[in-house]
């Protein structure tokens, strides 16, 4: 019942809904903007699809595709079963290399395996350099969004935080809050010693990984450190290099309404000569975490498509209220609703696939066209099942929906029992609809009746 | 590190068990696509052929997009007037760091402003010299016309932390290097097998803090491309 609590308390959060609808909006905005001068975007999303489609049915030979050749051009590939595992391996070779300052940039598998607090536990610093997420890692936060992770914290709670945490002169001037970050953020750059990132797209048939960003920060944590360490999801592969410009194509637009982010590093392998610029090692620790379960059915095989965007977030009415940290999961919106109760299973994120009115705008916005709403069904139906739960509430259920098809399909009795609800002011059980929300109050006659009254009379007229 | 072996052999199984109702029978699968072959799903309506002659056009298209996302452009032509344009660019900028990449183009743009500046090479500085310089000046090896792209290739040019650190970014470009799409510069990166190649497009930006712009949180805070033309 916690997603029940805390989207309550979102709700009753008047500046956080603020920011969200002003976030939301905005980038919705800017995405229709920007896929509107693409001449076929269509069939880009489809393109996309049926590229991962392809590489998810046979992720087993692309992943072995990817890892040799990323290994052919100098990488250490490491394999982990889930998030104890990719904790230890990044953990351990920070311990070999004596780092003691990780600098990171943004990743969300990172957050998902919590790989900071695993990090911090073996006496390792783990510092976020995406702006948004430094933020939060010095309020002690979680991002409440997955390409904004800061959106819920208005500048004059930043400055305020800066001013403790920095020492800086109070200043809701966004400019020097940055150039605040920058200064701070360039001194750990300086002194460390390992960089930690994540990966937007890993190519089989090169072992090429690719990095998208804004800030440049993902720059630095990957050419500064003498070791870098990127961490990703085995369903990042994509099969051939030229894949890269369907998808370059898609995601910005769909993240952040840019045609190209600022950034884009295509790493393959380690530098060539000693004399080149960058890490001397790069390791690439591929993670299942409950992935590999999902290629049973195609639908939930699809949720492994999502090459996070967010924009399913921005179009949900259900996010759009309440945020991120409602869902109680690091993958918010639509796609953490789908995503979190298969990677962690079902008993503690069994309420994530009610968070839904089930309308489509995810589906519709979804650069590679996953059918949320489905997966939604899907999860709904295991939910039930699983639960088994009391009888009698099955049982109710179903005579309910028995006497309701029973009613529909007899208009005599339908309109009885309107009449009925209407004079004896006898609502049908709503009480859990109405306890949060207003019921318009029914009209006095019914349509029907006032068809027969005259109405047909004056529509013939 | 036998236990990462063991983790492996255990995704590759547990993914071969999971597709296993996939309808095909395990070995029969369509052939993973060879290195060579880029696949025809992801070839653009435009070869890079085509586009490449029409390179009067995107040279304007270029120029234009360079100023949509915010990145300075100055059209130069031959070595002597850019050298001219540097030089004002790094005045203007009140510029007294400045290193250059090995790049000969750069080392040559660079050489007649050592009297008045304090000019550096860029892979002989240590980590807290290169934070202390005002201007990187690099070259870039392709543009994008499309979406005003600066491609920078690491086989070529040591440009990675030039065209980063420094809060001022100058990058030098040849006409004749435009690309018309994303696609024909990807085929072309493909061919250079880089260890690491960087695409930039414009200055670092955030909107993390209430969606408000600022340029130049970690990288530059100003990119201006010098666009040299050839005859």
């Amino acid at each position: 019942m916690t997603f029940d609590r805390d989207a309550r308390t979102a709700l009753a959060d008047a500046q956080l809904r603020g920011a969200l609808r002003h976030a939301t909006t905005l980038f919705g905005e800017r995405r229709r903007a920007a896929i509107a001068d693409v001449p076929d975007w269509e069939g880009a999303r489809d393109r996309a699809r049926a590229i991962k489609d392809e590489t998810l049915l046979h992720l087993d030979q692309y992943l072995e595709q990817f890892a040799a050749n990323a290994e052919r051009a100098g990488a250490r590939v490491h394999w982990a079963r889930d998030a104890a595992q990719a904790c230890d391996i990044i953990a351990g070779i920070a311990e070999q290399r004596g780092a003691r300052t990780v600098v990171k940039s943004k990743s969300m598998a990172s957050e998902e395996i919590r790989l900071n607090a695993a990090l911090a536990a073996r006496g390792i610093a783990a510092v976020e350099t995406d702006l948004g997420e430094y933020i939060i890692q010095l309020a002690g936060e979680e991002p409440s969004h997955i390409v904004v992770p800061a959106i819920h914290k208005t500048k004059g709670q930043i400055a305020a935080l800066f001013a403790e945490k920095l020492g800086m002169e109070p200043s809701d001037d966004v400019t020097r809050l940055a150039a605040a970050a920058r200064q701070a953020l360039r001194r750990r750059f300086a002194e460390a010693d390992l960089g930690v990132s994540g990966v937007n797209f890993a190519v089989a048939e090169t072992g090429t990984i690719l990095i998208l960003e804004n800030e440049g920060n993902a720059r630095l944590t990957t050419s500064l450190p003498r070791t870098h360490v990127a961490l990703m999801g085995i369903e990042k592969v994509i099969p051939r290099f030229a894949d890269l410009e369907v998808f370059l194509r898609l995601l910005p637009r769909s993240g952040t309404g840019q045609a190209l982010t600022a950034y884009q590093s295509l790493l393959t392998g380690t530098k060539r000569q000693p004399g080149d610029e960058g890490p001397e090692e790069l390791h690439i620790v591929l993670l299942d975490n409950g992935r590999s379960r999902m290629l049973t059915s195609p639908v939930t095989r699809q949720t492994l498509a999502c090459i996070r965007c967010g924009a399913c977030l921005n179009a949900c009415p259900v996010y759009r209220q309440i945020g991120g940290h409602a869902y109680g999961s690091v993958y918010p919106g639509p796609i953490g609703a789908v995503l979190t109760p298969q990677l962690l299973g079902m008993g503690e994120s069994s309420a994530l696939p009610y968070a839904s009115s089930l309308c489509g705008a995810c589906r519709d916005v979804c650069p590679v066209k996953i059918d949320i709403p489905a997966v939604l069904l899907h999860l709904r139906a295991q939910a039930v099942a699983r639960s088994g739960g009391p009888g009698t509430h099955r049982l109710l259920e179903r005579l309910a929906f028995w006497a309701y098809a029973a009613v529909m399909v007899r208009p005599r009795l339908f309109e009885w029992v309107m009449r009925c609800a209407r004079t004896l002011h006898i609502l049908p059980p709503l009480g859990a609809w109405t306890k949060w929300r207003d019921l318009r109050p029914l009209a006095p006659r019914s349509f029907r009746e006032e068809w027969r009254r005259g109405l047909r009379h004056e529509a013939g007229r | 590190m036998t236990d990462s072996d063991a983790a492996r052999r255990e995704i590759l199984r547990a993914v071969r068990e999971n597709l296993k109702p996939r309808g095909i029978a395990p070995g029969s699968a369509e052939p993973v696509q060879s290195t060579a072959d880029p696949g025809p799903a992801t070839e653009g309506p435009q070869g890079p052929t085509k586009s490449f002659r029409a390179a009067r056009g995107s040279t304007a298209r270029f120029t234009e997009r360079l100023a949509a996302v915010g990145a300075h452009c100055t059209v130069v032509s031959g070595e002597a007037e850019a050298a001219g344009a540097l030089a004002g660019i790094l005045s203007g900028a009140g510029a007294r760091r400045v290193a250059g990449s090995d790049a000969p183009l750069a080392q040559r743009l660079l050489r007649p402003l050592g009297d008045r500046l304090e000019i550096a090479a860029g892979e002989s500085l240590s980590r807290d010299e290169l934070f202390a310089c005002d201007v990187g000046v690099t070259t870039a090896q392709w543009g994008i016309a499309e979406t005003g792209t600066l491609v920078l290739e690491s086989a070529r040019e040591r440009s990675r932390l030039l065209s980063l650190v420094p809060p001022i970014h100058v990058a030098v470009l040849s006409t004749r290097c435009i690309c018309e799409s994303l696609g024909d510069a990807l085929a072309r990166v493909r061919q250079g097998a880089s260890h690491a190649i960087t695409f930039i497009t414009g200055p670092s930006r955030t909107s993390d803090i209430e969606l408000t712009l600022v340029v130049g949180v970690h990288g530059p805070q100003t990119v201006h491309v010098l666009l040299l033309e050839e005859t």
